[in-house]
């Protein structure tokens, strides 16, 4: 490896810009390093744990399917196969950062601080799932498509504006980019130059809507040339050149220069949600092929060339997740729900005719106890 | 024609200016639009534009010169158009207040809003102090639903004097037909004799009220009249008279009037009948039992022969002596006084005629019997002396018609004129 | 003691909340520099400078979705739509969020934002300027909705819904803008929100109106009085919570109820007040709970419009009807 070190990040953002076409990618589909100058600043250590996330994020996900299936829980999105963007956000954002998801970006989440509790709570139709105690600075779920695109920008500008050093990140599919709510918010966020990185997962489908059909633009990550921020596109597979486009767009961001729009190519190896059947609008073929760059497969390739990891460990390990996951959904299933909180935290004093109501409703419930 | 054309208020209330510039000139001809003069108010410095074409005849005003809003700017020759209609075109449409008209690309706003004048303005809001309305309670109004007011209304009662009984103290229709007025304060008594006198009511007396007013309240009131010559009737009568008398019972008419109206009643149901009204049907009685209104000492009691129609004259003569006693002895069981189907009111005993007698509800008819009279009758076109009984049929007109109400009356009247029809029809 | 109209009024309250809380901000198209539209928000940016006064692009579903962003990350924005009609690209935003996020965060995030809004008719502008859609917001759980119907009453209420830690949507009835003046005292005043005030007390006939109405309402009491009917005129202001009680507490005692509205008939606020009379004093009742509402129609252009503004005339109309039933 040369002095890749020595080259200011900036140039990453210039030469991988918006309009320049290219694709920043370091490791091949097996994980063989093809570009070691832009390869990011991170410890083995660091890439160990970074894989780890992304088998538990793995696991975590086939068992949420797994217990819809089992009726145990509530239509799921699935995260298979985009687990390494997630995870990369997450080794370059900050305690203080705010996440700003939309809601296929499991491995972001966990790295933020949420658990598969709240996990499992919101699809399993509880709305303590939204709370995220243990996740500072996160928001939840945003179900209607790229609406929180404009949230991000809010926070961005309050950042700037309480003269703090946070950024936000934030998170979007290709679908998501036809928004209205995606134009304005970068829209905003350029003019505020405020400090907000925009990650698109390019999973390319918009449950069956293919990304080719979704614009008529040579990628997204050009898009951002209309708000005059910068954007890169990067395979999203692949860990390493994902940790190197976050970093750069994070000291863009945070140095007060303004947004970044990040086009990470990823794609949804699983259903849109547990009720879509992938096999009406694509082919196993395609499947197949993107089976190939799966970035769990590829960052292995990388640790076992480098000596980094010892595949003996994956089987006890994801046991030993497995039990830790179970042990959140069983907790979620005992979650009670209770009824006043349907009513008490519409406002910060519930107002009279809604207290009447959840009073008129207790009594036809001790009424019809009374009945039994 | 000329007409003179006055400084117009250009808006946001004003009520002066000052002339800054004049643009035209005695004898000029200006186009309707030109503007005439530059004016300035405390808000705008503005050109007033001619609202007509014509030539300017007079101005009024030097620059510099501060004029107020209707004070007159310049005269203009109108070509073409007579004196009356020029006055009129030169007097601006009087706007309510001031009116500021701001075009979009002035502003920004659309529309035009009205201004208020300096002269009036609000007083600060008394907000926090109390409400207008908190006053101390006046007299508590009735609680009722509509239906329940409707009927108040219907009765003539107002409905906050009714005690109500219903569920958190409504007044339900039920109170509202129950009640009844206070008495009137009795007048003042003085030193000397009084002239009023107080008895509190039995209960004898308050059934009966409530009896009565039900009965008028429900039943529909309709009363038939006529009278029979009962010469045979009485000569039968003579004629048992003697040995009823050995069985120590008096015979009077009443038996035979009791079978009559049962008789009577077999071939007319609709008289031996109730009306229910909550479950949307009539009752016809296929039992006869007939009650006997009897003048108590302390009021009206109304006694009851039961199955009239399988008992014999003897059996009946002998029943309504011994209710008639126990009635004056106030001695009648409640077994003696239910269930009657039919009534009969003998006030001839009393000496009465005829007489509007009020049903006892729930029943469907009552008969007044009125003194058996000597009158002269025609009989076989022979003016002779007749003996004549007067009857007095109220029936619920809800129930029984006009027709009906004659038939049965023909019916109980032939049986009584002819008493071997009971036996033989 | 200052003598303000509507607008001055609602300046008035801005600047007091500025100076007041830093995480006050005041933003939307054309507010800053100009001072908006209306000059309602004028002098503000000059006072308070260009990042807590600032105009936006011309996008109001970012303009909302943007404050609900400082709402979570602490600030308090209160943002102008420059006029009701234009709020509906704003309303993905205003109910998947706004009125939402508390709920859904089970109180985590509060949303402290006040979308402020000139709405109304009667003043001959183009299309889309004489909307009163009130109905729409009150029907989305999770928001309060006000209108003031004085200068006096606009502070109040503006200063209360800036402080309120709930989403409140503050509608300016721009009919009376600058059509009322008023003694309004200096300083922070404040008007409870979710309480309504009894204008003036009556025996015969309660009727319930908000926004530009109440004044034509007062001029048909005037009529009212002297055909020998006493009105109890009731101001709502908050528009949602409704102020259950006074209304009932003031039908309880006359038996009789009028609301008189501006906007659509069907869905309308006043058949929302005429069920509350329903439940809260059916058997006060003399007469049919009555509205007094706005056609089932586009608000008619300048030449008609006048057909549709109720006037005095026309209110003191259904007064009557009520009173003689």
């Amino acid at each position: 490896m040369n002095s890749s070190k020595t080259k200011p990040k900036r140039a990453l953002l210039d030469e991988y810009g918006a309009t320049s076409g290219k694709m920043l990618q370091i490791l091949d589909y097996e994980g063989k390093v093809i570009q070691a100058e832009r390869l990011p600043k991170l410890s083995p250590e660091e890439i160990v744990t970074a894989y780890k996330n992304m088998l538990y994020a793995r696991t975590a996900d086939q068992m949420a399917v797994s217990y819809q299936r089992q009726g145990r829980m509530y239509t799921y999105p699935p995260n298979f196969g985009q687990e390494a963007i997630g995870v990369a956000v997450g080794t370059v954002m900050r305690d203080e950062d705010w996440l700003v998801p939309a809601y296929r970006e499991l491995s972001a989440w966990l790295a933020k601080g949420a658990t598969m509790k709240d996990i499992f709570l919101y699809f399993g139709g509880h709305e303590d799932g939204s709370v995220l105690g243990s996740a500072r600075n996160m928001l939840p779920s945003a179900v209607p498509i790229a609406s929180q695109l404009p949230h991000a920008a809010g926070i961005g500008y309050a950042l700037k504006y309480q003269g703090k050093k946070d950024i936000v990140f934030t998170f979007v599919g290709d679908g998501g980019t036809s928004q209205g709510d995606f134009h304005e918010a970068l829209n905003f966020a350029g003019v505020w130059r405020a400090p907000v990185v925009f990650v698109i997962q390019n999973n390319q489908y918009a449950i069956s809507h293919p990304r080719a059909h979704q614009t008529a633009a040579q990628s997204l990550a050009v898009k951002a040339e209309g708000y005059g921020i910068p954007g890169i596109q990067v395979d999203g597979n692949d860990y390493l050149a994902m940790v190197a486009a976050v970093q750069a767009a994070d000291e863009h961001a945070r140095s007060g220069e303004g947004p970044v729009l990040i086009e990470a190519v990823t794609y949804r190896r699983g259903a849109h949600t547990t009720s879509d059947d992938p096999g009406r609008y694509r082919t196993e073929e395609e499947e197949q092929k993107w089976a190939e760059r799966d970035p769990l497969k590829r960052l292995k390739g990388y640790l076992l060339d480098h000596q980094l990891w010892d595949v003996a460990e994956e089987e006890p390990l994801i046991s030993q997740y497995k039990k830790e996951i179970d042990q959140q959904f069983t907790e979620m299933e005992n979650h009670p729900y209770e009824l006043t909180d349907i009513f008490v935290h519409h406002y910060a004093d519930m107002p009279d005719d809604l207290k009447q109501q959840m009073v008129a409703y207790e009594k036809f419930l001790n009424w019809k106890e009374s009945q039994q | 024609m000329r007409f003179v054309f006055n400084f117009p208020d250009i808006g946001e209330g004003i009520s002066e200016g000052k002339i800054l510039q004049w643009y035209v000139e005695k004898g000029q001809q200006v186009e309707a639009g030109d503007a005439l003069v530059q004016m300035e108010t405390d808000k705008v410095v503005a050109d007033i534009p001619s609202p007509r074409a014509g030539v300017i005849v007079a101005r009024f005003g030097k620059e510099g010169e501060t004029i107020n809003v209707d004070d007159p700017l310049v005269e203009i020759e109108i070509e073409g158009v007579d004196g009356e209609e020029a006055r009129d075109v030169a007097r601006e449409k009087p706007r309510p207040k001031s009116e500021e008209q701001v075009e979009e690309k002035g502003f920004g706003v659309v529309g035009t809003l009205e201004v208020a004048g300096d002269a009036a303005h609000l007083p600060a809001s008394d907000e926090g102090a109390p409400e207008p309305s908190a006053r101390p309670e006046r007299r508590r109004k009735a609680l009722a639903t509509p239906v329940a007011r409707a009927m108040a209304r219907e009765m003539g009662l107002d409905i906050d004097d009714i005690r109500g009984t219903g569920p958190g103290g409504r007044v339900t229709k039920d109170d509202i037909r129950k009640h009844h007025p206070a008495p009137a304060e009795p007048a003042a008594t003085t030193v000397a004799a009084p002239r009023v006198e107080h008895e509190p009511l039995s209960q004898i007396r308050k059934a009966i009220a409530r009896n009565m007013i039900q009965s008028k309240h429900n039943a529909a009131h309709m009363t038939v009249i006529d009278e029979v010559e009962i010469s045979e009737l009485i000569a039968l009568r003579e004629r048992y008279k003697a040995e009823f008398e050995a069985g120590s019972v008096k015979l009077t008419f009443l038996p035979f009037i009791l079978k009559a109206v049962t008789k009577a009643l077999q071939r007319h149901k609709s008289l031996n009948s109730e009306m229910d009204m909550d479950n949307n049907r009539m009752i016809y009685k296929k039992y006869y039992n007939i009650g006997i209104a009897v003048d108590a000492p302390d009021g009206l009691v109304v006694p009851v022969i039961r199955d009239v129609d399988r008992l014999s004259f003897m059996e009946i003569a002998r029943q309504l002596a011994e209710l008639a006693e126990r009635a004056r002895e106030r001695k009648l069981s409640m077994d003696q006084l239910k269930d009657g189907t039919f009534t009969v009111t003998n006030y001839g005993a009393l000496g009465g005629r005829f007489g509007i007698p009020v049903i006892n509800y729930p029943q469907t008819a009552i008969l007044g019997v009125g003194r058996i009279e000597k009158k002269p009758v025609v009989k076989d076109d022979q003016i002779v002396v007749g003996r004549t009984l007067p009857l007095s049929m109220s029936v619920d007109h809800r129930i029984v018609d006009g027709g009906e109400a004659t038939r049965f009356l023909n019916d109980v009247m032939r049986f009584l004129a002819d008493p071997a029809s009971m036996l033989i029809l | 003691m200052n003598i303000m109209n509507m607008v001055q009024a609602v300046n008035d309250a801005l600047d007091i909340m500025l100076a007041q809380d830093k995480n006050v901000l005041v933003f939307g198209e054309d507010v800053g520099v100009e001072g908006g539209v209306f000059r309602v928000t004028e002098g503000l940016q000059q006072k308070y400078g260009a990042d807590r006064v600032f105009d936006t692009p011309l996008a109001e579903s970012g303009i909302v979705g943007t404050a609900v962003g400082m709402c979570v990350a602490g600030l308090r924005p209160v943002v102008e739509m420059q006029f009701s009609g234009f709020v509906y690209p704003a309303f993905n935003q205003i109910i998947s969020h706004v009125a939402r996020m508390r709920n859904r965060t089970r109180g985590r995030y509060a949303i402290p934002m006040v979308i402020r809004m000139p709405y109304g008719g009667f003043i001959r502008a183009i299309e889309h300027h004489s909307e009163s859609m009130e109905a729409l917001f009150v029907h989305i759980p999770g928001l309060k909705v006000v209108i003031p119907s004085t200068p006096y009453d606009a502070k109040g209420l503006l200063i209360s819904a800036i402080e309120s830690d709930d989403p409140v949507i503050f509608m300016e009835p721009k009919r009376l803008y600058r059509a009322i003046k008023q003694e309004v005292p200096e300083g922070r005043i404040t008007i409870p929100l979710g309480k309504a005030k009894v204008l003036a007390a009556g025996e015969h006939v309660t009727v319930v109106s908000y926004g530009a109405l109440v004044r034509e309402v007062q001029k048909a009491m005037s009529l009212a009085k002297k055909a020998g009917i006493s009105v109890e005129l009731i101001d709502l202001r908050t528009i949602y919570p409704i102020d259950r009680e006074t209304i009932a507490r003031s039908v309880q005692k006359t038996g009789r109820f009028l609301a008189v509205t501006e906007g659509p008939r069907t869905a309308g606020m006043g058949a929302e007040l005429m069920s509350i009379v329903n439940e809260e004093a059916f058997l006060s009742l003399e007469a049919p709970p009555t509205r007094l509402a706005g056609f089932d129609t586009v608000p008619p252009l300048a030449r008609g419009e006048h057909h549709y503004h109720h006037s005095p005339e026309r209110i003191f109309y259904e007064i009557r009807k009520l009173a003689e039933y």
